[in-house]
Parts: C-alpha cells; structure tokens; sequence
C-alpha cells in the first residue's frame, strides 16, 4: 500500500466537511433562492451598514495585528536572547491562555473589565474613578490582541531562536551599535517570523466572531458577526445565498492577503503554518 | 616585512567562565604586519583569546593594549579589528555584493574620503569590486548567500571583513569547514592576502600543519596556558616541552635520565645527545620524531625491536616497533615486514631532552 493512503481518512474529512460545503458556499453566493444565477448577493456590500462592518472588521484586526507586533516582537526577541534561563516556562506561559477555549478566555476579560469587574474595583479600592471598558472600540480590539497575540510571539520566537548568534556579533565585528545590529540584522532577517506572525494574527483577527459582540455588549460587530447573523437571524428570504457571498468575499480577501505576504516571504521560513 | 612595533600587548590576561577559568596569565605581544596563529586543541582556550581580542568578551584579570592603550571595555563596533567567524556568519538577508557593502555602508561619507552619499556609493562599489576580485569571486555580486558553497561563503567572509581595512584580521579556525584540497589552497592564498595588504592576521586552528604553513609566529596554548611561542621551524626542531612536541608533529616522547651534559640514558642505553644544563640524573622526558630514527640492521642498532604493524601513508611507510616496553613510531620509505627484528639509531642532534612537564 502506497503512503499517501495513510492520508485517506483526512482526505475524507475534508472533502466532506470542507471541500463539499464550499462548493454549496459558492453555489449558494452566485445563485437565487430559485436556484438561478445571479450576482445580487454580492452588490449586498455596497450597503452603507454592511460596508461599514466590513470596513470596521479590517480596522480592528489592522489594529490588532499592529499591537500584536508592537507587544510580541520585544516578547520573541526577550525570550530567544542568551543568558535567560527560564525561557522554557515563560513560553508555557505565554502559551497557557491557548490551551483553553476562546469563548472562556473571552468571557474572563469580560469579568475583569466590567464596569463593576475587577478593574473598575480595584480603581474604586485606590480612589479613583471608574473606567468605562466594556462596549467601547478599545474592549474589542484588546480581546483581539489577547486572543491572538501568541499566534505573533510563537513564529517570531522560532525564528530569532533559530538565528545563529554569530551573526549578531558579525554585525557588531562589522561597526553596527547595538540599535544598528537590530534594525540592520535582527529585524531583517527575522522577516519570515514577521510575515507568519502578521498571517496567523490578521486573518483569524478580521473574520473573528462573538469576541467583539461580547466584548462591545453587542453594539459592534464584525464581518464574522455579520455573517452569523446573515445566516441565523435575518428575516431576508435570500440569507442563505447573501451570506454565502459573504462568506466567500472573505475568503477571497484573506487569500489576497496570503498572496501578498507570501511575495515577502517566499521560502516560507517563518514557520509555514498557512 | 613585519614591523618590529607592537600593535597588540596582551598583559596578564585571565579569563573565567563561573567557576571554569579558561585562560591563565596569558602574555603575548603581536607586532604589526605579523601572522600569528593560536593554536592547541579544542577547548585550550585559544578561541577565546581570539574572542577577547575582538572584544566579544572580556578579560577576568589582565589588559590588552592596542597601539599602547587599553581596550577594555572598548566594545567591538569601535575596534579597529575585524574578524572572520568559524561559521561565517554571513548575511542571508544580504545577496554577494551588500553582504561585502555592510560594513562600509554603516561609515559616513567622510569617513571614506567622500563629500556626498552619492559618491560614497561609488567608492563603496568600487572597493567592494576590488575585493571581490581579491576573493576570487568576480561576478558574484548579486548572488544570494544560500547559493553559495562552503568555500565560497568563506571567500565572502573574508572580503566582507577585509574590505573594511582593519589594523588586524582575526580567523577563528575560517577552514575548518572545507575538504582538504580546498583548505590547502586557501592557505596559500590567505597567506598571500596577508602579505599583499600588510595587515596583521591572527588565526585560530588546532591544525598544526596549518600552523606551520602559513604563520610568522605560532603560540602554542594547551589548558589556557601558553606553552611555547617561537617560529615554525623553531617550534617543530626545538618543542620547549612534550606537550609541544607531541601536539607540533607527531613524536616518540619516552622517559629519559640526563646523566651529564650531552649524555642521556633511556631504555637501558645511553645516547649522546647536544642538550645541557639539566641537573645530574634529572628525570627528563625524551622527545624523538619519527622520521629522525633510521632503521638498520639489528646487529648495528643502538636499540633493537619487532616490527608490530605497518601502515602505508602515502610518501612513507609508518610502522610501530616494540623495544622493551616502549612502542616507537618510525617512519620510513623503506618498508620492514611485521615480525622483523630491527635496529634502531638516532643521531644525537635529534635527540630533544626536555624539562618534565610540571602540573599543565
């Protein structure tokens, strides 16, 4: 028997489970209720209040994916340098929260920054005043950046870790300054990690569901809100098929911006997840 | 050639890793234009000598002039020193010619003699051209670094240093990584590099070979000590203790008694030897090489033994004869079956007398 049909039983599971559901995805999205072809669904986004869900989902994840880098890169590099010992551990940590599903470790930020949660109680204890978290731009964006910040740490963690130290001292052998070695050495040659952290940070981030609902009481949602709700609560006879163009635009949408990354990184050395 | 100024002092240098020290009060002055090679086994403590220098660590106790100032302290990006690492450490990020541009690319304009950015961009194409050239690896420039072999790589590391002008080289075992032919080859040229530009080179290797072929003055370090620092054929004819002789070439190493000057006994006989000023009946180690013990008849021989193996090597044949309790190493182009009975005789000139070594 030839190896590649040890691989059947997966093969199987995602012809049925993905590859045949997307073939209704795409039939649905170019189709009407009474089964003809059509390209209505899609003209459903140019509605001012989809637009603007669309619009606000790639703004949320930009954002997210920016403090991911700002936060997870000195994180990597701290954790990959020489002469820390308890790199093991910390990465555990920084780990820990995955282990653990996303609604729970939604609903726990919820917990803490209530307006009568642990945050807001603690400002009391001090004297000072309350903060309004939850239900604001700001809650959503850092439920975003908790959930996938590791998804940054991890590629760019494996990457510097992977880097030959010499190098490091080569660029200093060669006149860099310490800030020099990272902006002409370190930054550039842990690109790769980079370019997969970014990937696995923004594509889960811009078509993220129930996050952003919890995190805002319901008022913002976001593209994966909007097609949960498309599918599960509108009253438009064509919800199956608007929600299918729906869903496709956005698969369409993270392939472009796998295509796009993949020209940065084309040896996909970052860890090659996607 | 070699300007009798010293360019680098080393004064009293130690060197501990927590509790392991490394190095033990080392001297050593490195005059200009000078090619000296560090050389011991692994873990002697001569890479770190290297890494001292280059300033990627510092000294426990002791200094390091420079030109007469003290370098301590002073941190790599500010030393007039380049080096070229045992793995490279080449930029993969980089293609040939930006790999080779680095480091002047970080100097400012007036630093290579040039008013504008524009000109300093000539300037920098040209020498890096010049180096290529230099190197061996004209039209490489747009290359990635992935692309190359070993030994290319190694050609670029060696560009990429050299290309900055520094006062001094430093190799830390740059061949180890290359097959023979190549690494014999690179010898010569490194060797060559050396001359042309009159920089001076300080090179790590536990190869002795080559260290004899291509340095002006060899140290020799065993155990973070140094053991002897002389010319090659200084350290190959006159090794100042076993360890030397043993590690520089290969030698019988037997031990002797110096009854007089110019007269020691080993192996129940006594040989005039060329040695004095060791103490009457002073326990010396006696230091033979194998090519300086001829082979005679057993009746003429000044020791006699059985040959018990033979190995071709190529240009001689190297064969092990007992003598009582001691197995030498000969080597000869003629060749004596295993089981022959043989003399030995060895004329006093090659017979080193040293000084037992005391604790390494």
């Amino acid at each position: 028997m030839k190896r590649s049909w040890y691989a059947s039983p997966y093969a199987l599971w995602m012809v049925l489970f993905a590859v045949v559901p997307l073939v209704f995805v795409c039939w649905y999205a170019f189709t009407t209720p009474q089964g003809a072809f059509t390209l209505e669904n899609f003209r459903e986004f140019a509605k001012p209040r989809y637009a603007a869900i669309i619009i606000r989902s790639l703004k949320h994840a930009l954002y997210c994916t920016f403090l991911c880098l700002l936060i997870g890169y000195p994180t990597a590099y701290f954790l990959a340098g020489r002469g820390f010992s308890r790199t093991q551990s910390l990465v555990v940590l920084i780990l820990l929260p995955m282990w653990m599903n996303l609604l729970l470790r939604t609903y726990a930020m919820m917990t803490l920054l209530d307006d009568n949660g642990v945050l807001n109680a603690a400002l009391s204890a001090i004297g000072l005043p309350k903060i309004k978290v939850i239900g604001t731009e700001g809650a959503v964006v850092m439920g975003l950046v908790y959930n996938y910040l590791p998804f940054m740490v991890l590629p760019i963690y494996t990457v510097l870790k992977k880097m030959d130290y010499s190098v490091i001292e080569a660029a200093e052998d060669l006149g860099c300054n310490p800030l020099r070695v990272v902006t002409r050495v370190v930054i550039p040659m842990s690109l790769p990690g980079i370019v997969s952290g970014i990937t696995m940070v923004f594509m889960p981030a811009v078509t993220s569901f129930a996050i952003s609902t919890l995190l805002s009481n319901g008022k913002l949602r976001l593209a994966g809100d909007l097609i949960d709700y498309i599918f599960n609560q509108s009253s438009n006879p064509n919800r199956w098929n608007i929600g299918s163009s729906f869903s496709l635009m956005m698969l369409v949408l993270i392939l472009i911006s796998i295509g796009f990354l993949r020209k940065v990184d084309p040896d996909n050395e970052g860890g090659g997840m996607w | 050639m070699i300007d009798e100024t010293r360019l680098i002092e080393i004064k009293g240098v130690s060197k501990s890793f927590g509790e392991t020290q490394v190095l033990h009060d080392v001297n050593l002055y490195i005059r200009k234009r000078e090619f000296v090679t560090l050389l011991g086994p692994s873990g002697c403590g001569k890479t770190t000598l290297l890494r001292i220098l280059g300033g990627f660590e510092m000294p426990s106790t002791g200094e390091v002039l420079f030109e007469g100032k003290d370098m301590t302290g002073i941190p790599p990006y500010k030393r007039r020193i380049n080096t070229v690492f045992q793995k490279y450490a080449l930029f993969n990020h980089l293609n040939v010619y930006d790999n080779i541009a680095f480091g002047l690319n970080l100097k400012k304009p007036e630093q290579l003699g040039c008013q504008s950015r524009a000109e300093m961009k000539k300037e920098i194409m040209r020498r890096v051209t010049r180096m290529l050239k230099l190197v061996k690896m004209e039209g490489y420039e747009k290359r990635s670094i992935n692309a190359l072999s070993g030994g290319q790589q190694q050609r670029i590391a060696i560009a990429r240093a050299l290309v900055n002008e520094p006062e001094v080289l430093l190799l830390d075992e740059p061949l180890g990584a290359l097959d023979l032919k190549l690494r014999k080859q690179m010898q010569l040229e490194l060797k060559a590099m050396q001359q042309q530009l009159g920089i001076t080179f300080i090179y790590v290797t536990h190869d002795q070979e080559e260290a004899l072929t291509m340095s002006d003055t060899i140290v020799v370090i065993n155990n973070g000590r140094i053991q002897q620092i002389g010319d090659p054929k200084g350290i190959y004819d006159e090794p100042k203790n076993a360890f030397v002789a043993d590690f520089i070439g290969e030698s019988n190493i037997i031990d002797g008694t110096m009854l007089e000057d110019d007269l020691v006994r080993f192996q129940d006989t006594e040989f005039q030897c060329v040695d004095e000023g060791f103490e009457k009946n002073e326990p010396v180690d006696v230091v033979i090489r194998p090519e300086d013990i001829m082979i005679v008849g057993e009746d003429v021989g000044m020791l006699t033994g059985v040959v018990e193996s033979v190995i071709f090597k190529g240009v001689h044949y190297e064969m092990m004869i007992r003598s009582s309790d001691y197995q030498w190493k000969v080597q000869s182009t003629a060749m004596q079956p295993v089981g022959t009975r043989v003399g030995m005789t060895i004329v006093p000139y090659n017979i080193h007398i040293m000084h037992k070594m005391k604790e390494a």
